[in-house]
């Protein structure tokens, strides 16, 4: 057993930022599957979202706020989102003085530029590596004080040390010798990013397997919203691979079969600018009414009249994906885009300070916090705005760290007696894991799953569809328990961490799907064809979805906190 | 679809294989990746086989491989365009201790890192009320460099680490010019001179290995370049690699091309030349024999007088 | 076949014989070679390191030289070819730095136009004169001669300024060595580092560079180590004997550049091209040639 005052799941921003806030005082410990530097913060691309107003100078926290509950669908926490738009600024300026390599306007102020469904052009941005510029700035700091703090780099969450709602430690793995080691905290912070691989059409990276969810959830923690999947519109054909929304932002073009910019009819004064759940809902319909490309389904971004230079100075990167994976230079052609999974909105529920919540009254989970995109704080509601998910890990990855501090201050860390029954769960799987040997294959499973995820629970969902999809996933999960582990080797063991991710998927896989058949309306990015209007009167609410020992899923409901704007129809 | 004969150059050291060779034929389409490639085999065929992936869109840094003997991104290189005859063939990273198959012990790199120190010193006190202005030319003096995702893909070929582990390598060095060149660190002075010592910026033997496998804007090469810009006009001289570069100025500036009987000497430093005389000697002595010496005299080129005007408005050194 | 000769420093320092192989492989090829003697150093990027703008300044006045003269660059070492084609295609890429280093020239009532071209006596040979050409000049062919090719940084780094084919598995060195009638051989160090760069700041990593390069081609049978820069010859033949101190192995390898290796096959005496002032010793090599 190892001890610290703090253990951080996560060396993303929001893990990063956290630790940052929190070492001053403790000894920190930093846990992540793969080195810092490769989380999935690094591949975000747009921008990050601040009323700066270095180019619209009327921007202010207000509107910001106001964009982000429209955009969220008004299912997003006011008394959250007003923090964050308040705080964003700081945290920015806060970034810049870490070293963040942000792009600059003529005056030497970090660049902005537009953004789908905001009102003014309040993206921060570096060239179209944000995330990176970021990620990269807090592992400096994080070198920097590293002496305060251990990082497990490459050791795999298995479990968390949870007995009657309070939480004092975790398990993990040291992914290169397989060794499980306890560790025994004051607190664990929860901040292992998004749950997108589930799907075939994804941008997430292999990494975003929402191992930290399932974690939680194994310990009786609910999940919430976890219906809410944002599907970017921008995906690159076939993979899914992202091509940022800076694209369209600097005035790229969506253009279907026919030749027209179909945002048009959907969405005639901000166009391709609209939210995302609305762009991507717009491209599927054409794909869906025939108007693909060649009544394929993908349709075209055409980047063509931005003109060489302007690509090569603010879209660099982006242009390149286009070379590497589809052979297709934006600067000469347009390129194939689907819409792809790629924001988790839903994830452990918490309060304003990284609190984790069990239930509708809020009732905590002492010792137990979550930042970033796994959490759901709510600030993206049922839809995410692009750039608001980086500012959210910031803020509240920082706002965490603090409660930690705060509470790793106050309480003694309550031992752990009993080692054995506190890895008794990660023995189990361990254990049945290494001596699978069935008949199927996790990789015939896994496909099985992610294109069933895709075809069935994607932008539009429907009944049938979502029925169907929950069957399914249901067999794959026995199905699983009848595959077989091809490495039984404890060094380095990719081939074990991929059966516990699969496993891990499929679980909440099905949380999103129970979630989904439940909420009768359209909301964000939970789109139904069988109700397509939202439904304030019966479903402003937060779907609060918990496992029983038995594997039962049990939903409740949690209000949203409504404070300065009410829900009303969005337009763009 | 075209079927691909893959060679993966393997280790093992649980099962006390070691190192081995084994080819894999795969069917595959077009537009795959190299990475895809290896996820095909290890999916289908060989589940042990292991290897480092994220992102699977070139920017996490974890594929770097050697494909067809030279490091790459497995991401990022399509397959279409390794594949030679219907062969392909996939190793770890060089320079670097084999853990398992292509996963490699990265910890000397990110030490090594460390050791330059890659955190701003901010030159201002932290207000966040207030932004921290940085011009636009600021910011792309350093941005090259801040493409680095730490792949690793450099550290692989490096000429100057194969024969030295202490070497801190390219990705180091680049990452230390970002911070050397950025507008709000107010370290420059201390910087310099810890980039100068013993095995760092000087050791950097010029092979351009690091830019040319460097999948990134980050080039080391080229920041290494920039970083002995800075030094030597910052005035950090005392080190074999700066006087030997001072020692070219003098040359070619006065006479339009190397003396070569004084640079090894003035390269060593005066004042250090009884001290390496030994190092000097040998060689100087061979050379002589041999009918090999410059001559006493040294010459000038023709037309001088436009070189040393050159060197008169432009040296700063 | 005729061009601006820019011999570089070492042809006429150090390296003497690389000047004389290179005037009597010439007219034996019967290319016509015009010396640059006003031509600067071209700063081996070292100049480049200290100040980019005045080194480019000074290779930009050695293109308007040649300009001037109506003729093409030729190169006879690897490095100063590399560092030529690389300010050449900074000047002639982008208009406004072109504009700037011109106003300086005009200091010296010069002017860089950008019609120039940069190429090494071997490109030249490989893809001017051609090897089938050079194929019946060849009146000593080199039969049985292992000669490992030594290709050099510059040579092959960055690849896109490289004239080679395919920069990371070259075989236009071994080509040449085959139309000599020799025989190449294959060895880990060939598109290696030799060191000289950091010769005289860590003699120690330099040399223990050199050494390697050396052992291999000795390891796999090579009767002789050839390469197109003379920065290369220096370290592994000057500073051969040394490099024992640094790496166990074989040693003991003849080293030529590549216009001695031609100038053998076209049956110019070792001799006069100064093949005698090595300082590792070319006898084993001339045995095996003569015979
Ligand atoms: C392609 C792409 C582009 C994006 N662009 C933007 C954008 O422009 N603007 C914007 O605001 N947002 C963007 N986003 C979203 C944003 O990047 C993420 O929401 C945010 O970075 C999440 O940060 P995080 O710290 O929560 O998680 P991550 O950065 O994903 O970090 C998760 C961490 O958890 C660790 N971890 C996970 N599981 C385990 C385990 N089992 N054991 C140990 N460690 C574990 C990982 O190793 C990693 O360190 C984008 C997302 C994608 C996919
Ligand atoms: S140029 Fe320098 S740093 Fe780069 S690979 Fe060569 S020796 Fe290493
Ligand atoms: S410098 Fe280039 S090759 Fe080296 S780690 Fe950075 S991105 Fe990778
Ligand atoms: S998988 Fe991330 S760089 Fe290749």
């Amino acid at each position: 057993m190892i001890k610290h005052d703090i253990v951080i799941i996560g060396a993303g921003l929001a893990g990063m930022r956290a630790a940052l806030e929190a070492c001053e005082n403790h000894d920190v410990a930093i846990v992540t599957k793969i080195y810092p530097t490769r989380s999935h913060s690094g591949a975000a691309q747009g921008g990050v979202a601040a009323a700066l107003a270095n180019l619209a100078e009327d921007d202010s926290p207000d509107f910001h706020m106001f964009d982000t509950v429209k955009g969220s669908d008004f299912l997003g926490d006011q008394d959250a989102i007003e923090i964050m738009v308040n705080d964003a600024p700081h945290v920015i300026r806060e970034m810049e003085h870490f070293g963040c390599v942000f792009s600059r306007d003529e005056k030497g102020r970090i660049a902005q530029r537009a953004f789908g469904g905001h009102s003014k052009p309040r993206s921060c941005y570096a060239a179209d590596r944000t995330g990176h510029a970021l990620l990269h700035s807090l592992y400096e700091q994080i070198l920097k004080v590293s002496k305060k703090l251990t990082i497990y780099s490459e050791y795999y969450l298995r479990d968390l040390v949870i007995n009657d709602f309070t939480c004092n430690g975790a398990i993990i793995q040291d992914i290169k010798t397989g060794k499980i080691e306890v560790l025994n905290s004051k607190a664990v912070l929860m901040a292992t990013g998004g749950y997108g691989r589930a799907f075939q059409i994804t941008s997430n990276a292999f990494a975003c397997s929402g191992d930290g969810l399932i974690a939680a959830m194994n310990n009786g923690v609910p999940l919430m919203d976890m219906e809410f999947v944002q599907f970017h519109p921008t995906g690159l054909y076939g993979q899914g691979i992202l091509v940022s929304e800076a694209a369209r932002g600097e005035g790229g073009y969506l253009v279907n079969g026919k030749g027209e910019r179909f945002m048009e009819t959907y969405a005639s004064k901000m166009m391709e600018l609209a939210p995302r759940d609305i762009v991507s809902r717009s491209e599927q319909t054409e794909i869906n009414e025939g108007r693909g490309i060649d009544g394929k389904d993908f349709v075209h971004l055409d980047m063509r009249h931005l003109g060489r230079e302007k690509i090569l100075e603010k879209l660099p990167q982006v242009r390149q994906l286009g070379i590497d994976f589809i052979g297709v230079d934006m600067i000469d052609a347009p390129i194939p885009i689907q819409p792809t999974a790629h924001y988790s909105m839903g994830g452990i529920p918490c309060d304003v300070h990284g609190q984790v919540i069990r239930d509708k009254d809020s009732s905590p989970v002492r010792g137990l916090f979550a930042a970033g995109e796994c959490a759901c704080v709510s600030v993206h509601g049922a839809n995410r705005l692009g750039t608001n998910s980086l500012l959210e890990a910031v803020v509240f990855g920082k706002r965490a760290g603090a409660s930690l501090n705060e509470f790793a201050l106050n309480t003694n860390r309550v031992e752990i007696s009993d080692e054995n029954h506190a890895l008794e769960r990660t023995n189990k799987l361990t254990k049945e894991l290494r001596e699978m040997n069935g008949k199927e294959s996790i990789n015939v499973v896994r496909n099985e799953m992610k294109n069933s995820m895709t075809n069935d629970c994607g932008v539009y969902r429907n009944p049938e569809k979502m029925g169907r999809c929950l069957n399914k996933i249901k067999d794959l999960q026995k199905r699983f328990k009848d595959c077989s582990l091809g490495d039984k080797g404890s060094l380095f063991n990719t081939d074990f961490f991929e059966a516990i991710e699969l496993k891990n998927m499929l679980d909440f896989s099905e949380i999103i799907l129970v979630g989904a058949i439940e909420r009768k309306e359209s909301r964000g990015g939970h789109a139904r064809t069988d109700y397509e209007k939202r439904d304030d009167v019966n479903w402003l609410k937060h779907t609060l979805a918990t496992k029983s020992a038995d594997g039962e899923i049990k939903l409740d409901y949690k209000p949203v906190s409504i404070t300065k704007h009410q829900p009303e129809e969005r337009k763009y | 679809m075209k079927t691909v004969v893959v060679t993966i150059d393997r280790f093992d050291q649980e099962n006390q294989r070691g190192s081995y060779q084994q080819d894999f034929t795969i069917e595959i389409p077009n537009g795959l990746t190299v990475l895809d490639c290896l996820n095909k085999i290890k999916w289908e065929q060989d589940h042990t086989l292991t290897y480092r992936m994220s992102c699977r869109s070139a920017i996490c840094g974890s594929c770097a491989f050697r494909i067809n003997g030279k490091s790459k991104l497995g991401c990022k290189t399509q397959a279409d365009d390794v594949i030679t005859n219907g062969k392909l063939r996939i190793g770890p990273i060089g320079n670097t201790d084999i853990i398992k198959d292509l996963v490699v012990d990265l910890e000397p790199f990110w030490y090594k890192l460390k050791k330059v120190k890659p955190w701003l010193f901010a030159n201002k006190p932290k207000d966040t009320t207030k932004e921290f202005y940085q011009s636009s030319e600021g910011y792309h003096k350093i941005e090259d460099a801040s493409t680095c995702i730490l792949c690793a893909c450099c550290i692989s070929e490096c000429n100057s680490l194969k024969v030295d582990k202490n070497y801190v390598g390219p990705a180091a060095l680049a990452k230390a010019q970002r911070f050397i060149d950025d507008s709000r660190d107010k370290n420059f002075v201390q910087r310099t001179r810890e980039i100068s010592e013993p095995t760092k910026v000087w050791d950097c033997t010029h092979c351009g290995e690091c830019s040319e496998r460097c999948p990134t804007d980050a080039k080391p090469l080229s920041r290494i370049e920039e970083i002995r810009e800075r030094v030597v006009n910052a005035g950090v001289h005392n080190n074999g690699g700066a006087r030997h570069l001072l020692s070219f100025f003098k040359s070619v500036g006065s006479s339009g091309t190397l003396d070569e009987r004084k640079i090894p000497i003035e390269s060593v430093g005066i004042g250090n030349l009884h001290a390496n005389l030994g190092e000097i000697m040998p060689v100087g002595l061979k050379m002589l024999s041999h009918g090999k010496a410059p001559s006493m005299i040294h010459h000038n080129v023709d037309k001088v007088g436009e070189v040393r005007k050159i060197f008169k408005k432009l040296n700063k050194l | 076949m005729k061009y601006a000769l820019y011999t570089g420093c070492v042809a006429k320092g150090a390296g003497k014989e690389l000047y004389t192989a290179t005037f009597l492989v010439a007219e034996k090829l019967g290319i016509e070679l015009v010396e640059m003697t006003d031509a600067a150093c071209c700063g081996a990027g070292v100049i480049h390191e200290g100040n980019p703008f005045l080194a480019d300044v000074v290779n930009a006045r050695t293109f308007a030289s040649a300009e001037e003269q109506g003729l093409d660059i030729m190169t006879i070492c690897g490095t100063c070819q590399g560092v030529l084609v690389k300010t050449l295609k900074k000047l002639t890429s982008d208009d406004a730095y072109k504009k700037k280093v011109n106003a300086e020239l005009a200091e010296i009532k010069k002017e860089f136009k950008g019609t120039v071209k940069v190429k090494g006596l071997t490109e030249i040979i490989l893809q001017d004169y051609g090897l089938d050409k050079l194929k019946e000049k060849v009146v000593n062919p080199l039969k049985g001669v292992k000669s490992a090719p030594f290709y050099g940084c510059y040579t092959l780094r960055p690849s896109e300024n490289s004239y080679l084919e395919n920069p990371d598995n070259p075989d236009e060195l071994e080509k040449l060595i085959k139309a000599l009638g020799a025989e190449p051989v294959d060895y880990p160090e060939r598109l290696a580092c030799c060191g000289f760069p950091i010769l005289m700041m860590n003699k120690k990593n330099s040399l223990t560079m050199g050494g390697n390069a050396i052992n291999g081609a000795k390891n796999a049978g090579a009767d002789c180590l050839v390469t197109p820069c003379p920065l290369c010859f220096l370290s592994f033949d000057s500073y051969q004997f040394e490099m024992e101190k640094y790496t166990s192995g074989n040693f003991g390898l003849p080293v030529l550049h590549t216009p001695q290796l031609i100038g053998l096959a076209l049956g110019i005496d070792s001799k006069h091209m100064r093949m005698n002032t090595h300082i590792t010793t070319v006898e084993s090599l001339l045995e095996k040639t003569t015979s």
